[in-house]
């Protein structure tokens, strides 16, 4: 490896060191921007190098899944217990074994009773857990303590983000307005009218702000696969591809590989969609 | 002008497509950086963690993949720093299959920083499949739901798991979460019956999901989405200074900017051109 | 038979598993806990048969021929040769150099972001052409979306003047409005999930347990 004076990037103080990628590294980064811009090309239309990609993601996506569920819970929970000579282990065997069952015409029933040992132990389990956290601690936490809270905010405090007595109010009187709107069977009246839409204001004020959010996320998510194609995920150090080569920057390196196959996907989509345009003809 | 507004709204959607990829792109080849204020939920979360003593047991849960990698990473990472300088020990799982391959190297990477010893100072319990029966038996007896760790080490064996059989056993819970089973998932099932104290932090999506849950106190801190892990790494990155340090989250906030800029004109001129046609045609 | 004896087991399980809620005794909780660990068994092994169903779908395609059979057969051949992998090569499989590393780090990751990533787009394509603020509900609606996306990000504190209160009107929306509207939902669901629990744990419920 060779050490580098110092010098500042974008990253901060990053002492220049030439790493050495192997074979294995830079081939994975081409397969890496290969299947980037093969899954964004769906962006322009469906198109076979999508597909293919896709198709891939479901196989190995699955594979590494099934990977670590053994490795994390077949063997340690089950295959070790049983071989320690566990007997009591034997049963969650069976209840699987019954489980896997369903895939056969003859003995798909065998499943019913794995399917309902574990219905019903999540319908327990989320019972106790959704009345006392969802109900009961969140309606506890509703109810304002006014005194106090004028005490601390007044009625209204901008430095607290609007905190105040009017709030605490307002979330009262909306979240009752919420659950009466919910309340579908309820007779049309016209007070009843009336909190209804006070309701669906405050969820449309609530959905406003999931949205935000919601766009928030999603572009986050396109910049990070920006982030990787543009070669600013790791820092731009030097590296040599193979022991003695000569050193180039991985920053460059990575985009030229992202402009090339960017150029290569766009040529292959437009001979295909020529293609497909002469046979439509 | 009607014609116009016309096709301008049957306006062929890839052109939406490549302003929006303009718009991430130009951002992060000439970055434009402007201050941000910590939020009030990730302040509150970094001076709970600063009140942690050397020797207190910290457990994580590491629920995330690939996709939620751009917001979540920068925290954890940044979590992980924050709790190795305090000598804070490290007890990491997963309910997440795809989380154990991607964290491994991160864990391993901030453990070598900080000279931390595997068993001693951080361990990794590895993935738990189960969704709330995962985190129940976390709650109830942790050493049955991890039996051996991600290195088949038995869990019980490990130093770091002296005096460690349950949940609450642990000082706090950080949950680092994309979604299900995660944050809420903990909060339903654990957080109430055993009085316990967890943080988290979560996607952008899930954010407004888990805000009545800071309300309530069943959180005492919430990191939400890119902007919660840049103002995390702000605080942690100024009082625990590492040279050379990547803030991936405070970078990427500054592509943000651009990205909400072209959805908001999107929204507005969309809009704009709805009402003028319908006007028109009134 | 067939119904009786699940619906039994659902109601024993289902009962257990309410009563660890009250009942700290540890004889009891070395019960619900050996419960839950079978259970912990049974969804890994639901996923198993996702995994099976997969297969008996695809290779009928691949075996007959049938359209896109070239692209299940792609899928299915990275399925078998990762899972392949990932098992032999065992606890050590995510150390540097592993085939499985190689697999996880430059194909599964870069496929999953991307997946992800493209909603980013679709979220742009629908701000323009889907988002219209044709009465009150939808105009506040946007209102509030628009506000939020300002204010979560630096250049909206940087707006003259508007800049400084951007962020607490979205605090305010985010600690009244927001928590009134997820508190009702919350209670609605929670009321939803209790009754369901009981449904299934007494036997009115029997949906998934299919035909006799």
């Amino acid at each position: 490896m060779i050490t580098l004076p110092l010098t500042t990037t974008g990253f901060g103080i990053v002492p220049l060191t030439a790493e050495v990628m192997t074979l294995s590294n830079l081939a994975g980064v081409w397969v890496s921007i290969f299947l980037t811009l093969a899954i964004f090309s769906f962006l322009y239309e469906d198109n076979p190098i999508y597909k293919l990609a896709e198709h891939i993601f479901l196989g190995i996506s699955i594979a590494i899944g099934a990977t670590e569920i053994y490795f994390g819970v077949f063997k340690p929970n089950l295959i070790d217990k049983l071989a320690e000579g566990r007997l009591l282990s034997i049963i969650p065997l069976m209840l699987l074994v019954m489980l896997l069952l369903k895939v056969t015409k003859k003995l798909d029933y065998m499943a019913k009773v794995p399917i309902a040992f574990i219905v019903a132990a999540f319908a327990g389990v989320k019972l106790t857990g959704e009345a006392n956290a969802n109900l009961m601690t969140q309606v506890a936490q509703t109810m304002p303590d006014l005194p106090a809270v004028y005490e601390e905010h007044g009625i209204w405090s901008w430095d607290a983000d609007g905190a105040g007595v009017f709030s605490s109010i307002f979330l009262v009187l909306g979240l009752c307005a919420c659950l009466l709107h919910f309340y579908f069977s309820a007779r049309q009246t016209k007070s009843m009218a009336v909190v209804s839409k006070v309701g669906i204001i405050v969820l449309m004020l609530s959905f406003g702000a999931s949205f935000g959010y919601t766009v928030m996320g999603r572009i986050s998510l396109a910049i990070g696969r920006a982030q990787e194609l543009l070669g600013l995920d790791k820092p731009p150090i030097e590296m040599t591809i193979g022991a003695g080569g000569d050193p180039i920057n991985r920053m460059s390196l990575v985009r030229m590989m992202s402009l090339t196959t960017l150029i290569i996907i766009i040529v292959f989509l437009a001979v295909w969609q020529k293609k497909r345009n002469h046979q439509e003809d | 002008m009607y014609q116009f507004l016309k096709r301008f709204q049957s306006l062929d959607r890839r052109w939406v497509f490549l302003g929006m990829a303009i718009s991430i792109v130009l951002p992060m080849l000439f970055p434009v950086h402007f201050p941000t204020k910590v939020d009030e939920r990730v302040q509150s979360l970094y001076d709970r963690l600063e009140e942690l003593e050397p020797g207190d047991k910290v457990f994580v849960s590491a629920d995330f993949d690939p996709a939620s990698r751009p917001e979540l990473e920068p925290f954890f990472r940044a979590n992980l720093h924050h709790m190795f300088s305090r000598d804070v020990d490290i007890v990491i799982g997963s309910l997440w299959p795809f989380a154990p391959p991607l964290v491994t190297p991160m864990i391993e990477d901030l453990a070598a920083q900080h000279g931390a010893v595997y068993g001693e100072d951080y361990a990794f319990l590895g993935f738990k499949m189960g969704n709330e029966l995962a985190i129940k038996m976390i709650g109830d007896d942790i050493i049955k739901a991890f039996p051996v760790d991600s290195r088949e080490n038995v869990t019980a064996d490990l130093p770091i798991m002296n005096g460690i059989r349950q949940a609450q056993d642990f000082e706090l819970i950080m949950s680092v979460s994309a979604g299900f089973p995660g944050t809420k998932e903990y909060v339903l099932q654990i957080q109430g019956q055993y009085n316990l104290e967890i943080a988290s932090s979560t996607t952008a999506v899930s954010t407004p999901d888990y805000v009545p849950f800071y309300k309530a106190g069943q959180l005492f801190g919430l990191a939400g989405g890119m902007p919660g892990s840049a103002h995390y790494e702000q605080l942690v990155y100024e009082d625990y200074p590492v040279e050379g340090v990547r803030m991936m989250a405070t970078q990427a906030l500054d592509v943000l900017n651009l990205g909400h800029l072209y959805i908001i004109i999107l929204i507005v001129f969309g809009n704009i051109a709805f009402f003028l046609t319908r006007e028109v045609e009134e | 038979m067939k119904r009786t004896v699940p619906l039994i087991i659902s109601f024993i399980v289902g009962l257990v598993m309410v009563g660890e809620f009250f009942i700290p005794h540890y004889k009891y909780r070395a019960v619900t806990s050996e419960l839950l660990e079978w259970g912990l068994i049974l969804a890994a092994g639901a996923f198993i048969l996702g995994l099976v169903n997969l297969v008996q779908v695809n290779l009928p395609v691949v075996i007959q021929k049938k359209e896109d059979w070239g692209y299940k057969l792609v899928m299915l051949i990275t399925l078998v040769v990762t899972l392949l992998i990932g098992i032999y090569s065992g606890t050590g499989r995510q150390d540097d150099g592993e085939h499985y590393k190689w697999l996880f780090d430059y194909m599964f990751v870069p496929l999953n972001a991307t997946m992800f990533a493209l909603l980013a787009f679709y979220i742009a394509s629908a701000a323009f052409r889907a988002f219209r603020a044709r009465n009150l509900e939808a105009t506040l609606l946007l209102a509030a979306a628009i506000l939020v996306m300002l204010a979560r990000v630096p250049i909206g504190e940087a707006i003259p003047v508007v800049g400084d209160y951007l962020p607490k009107v979205m605090n305010w929306i985010m600690d009244v409005p927001n928590i009134a509207g997820r508190r009702a939902i919350f209670i609605g669901a929670a009321l939803g999930a209790v009754s369901t629990g009981l449904r299934v744990i007494l036997g009115l419920e029997r949906s998934h347990l299919g035909g006799e």
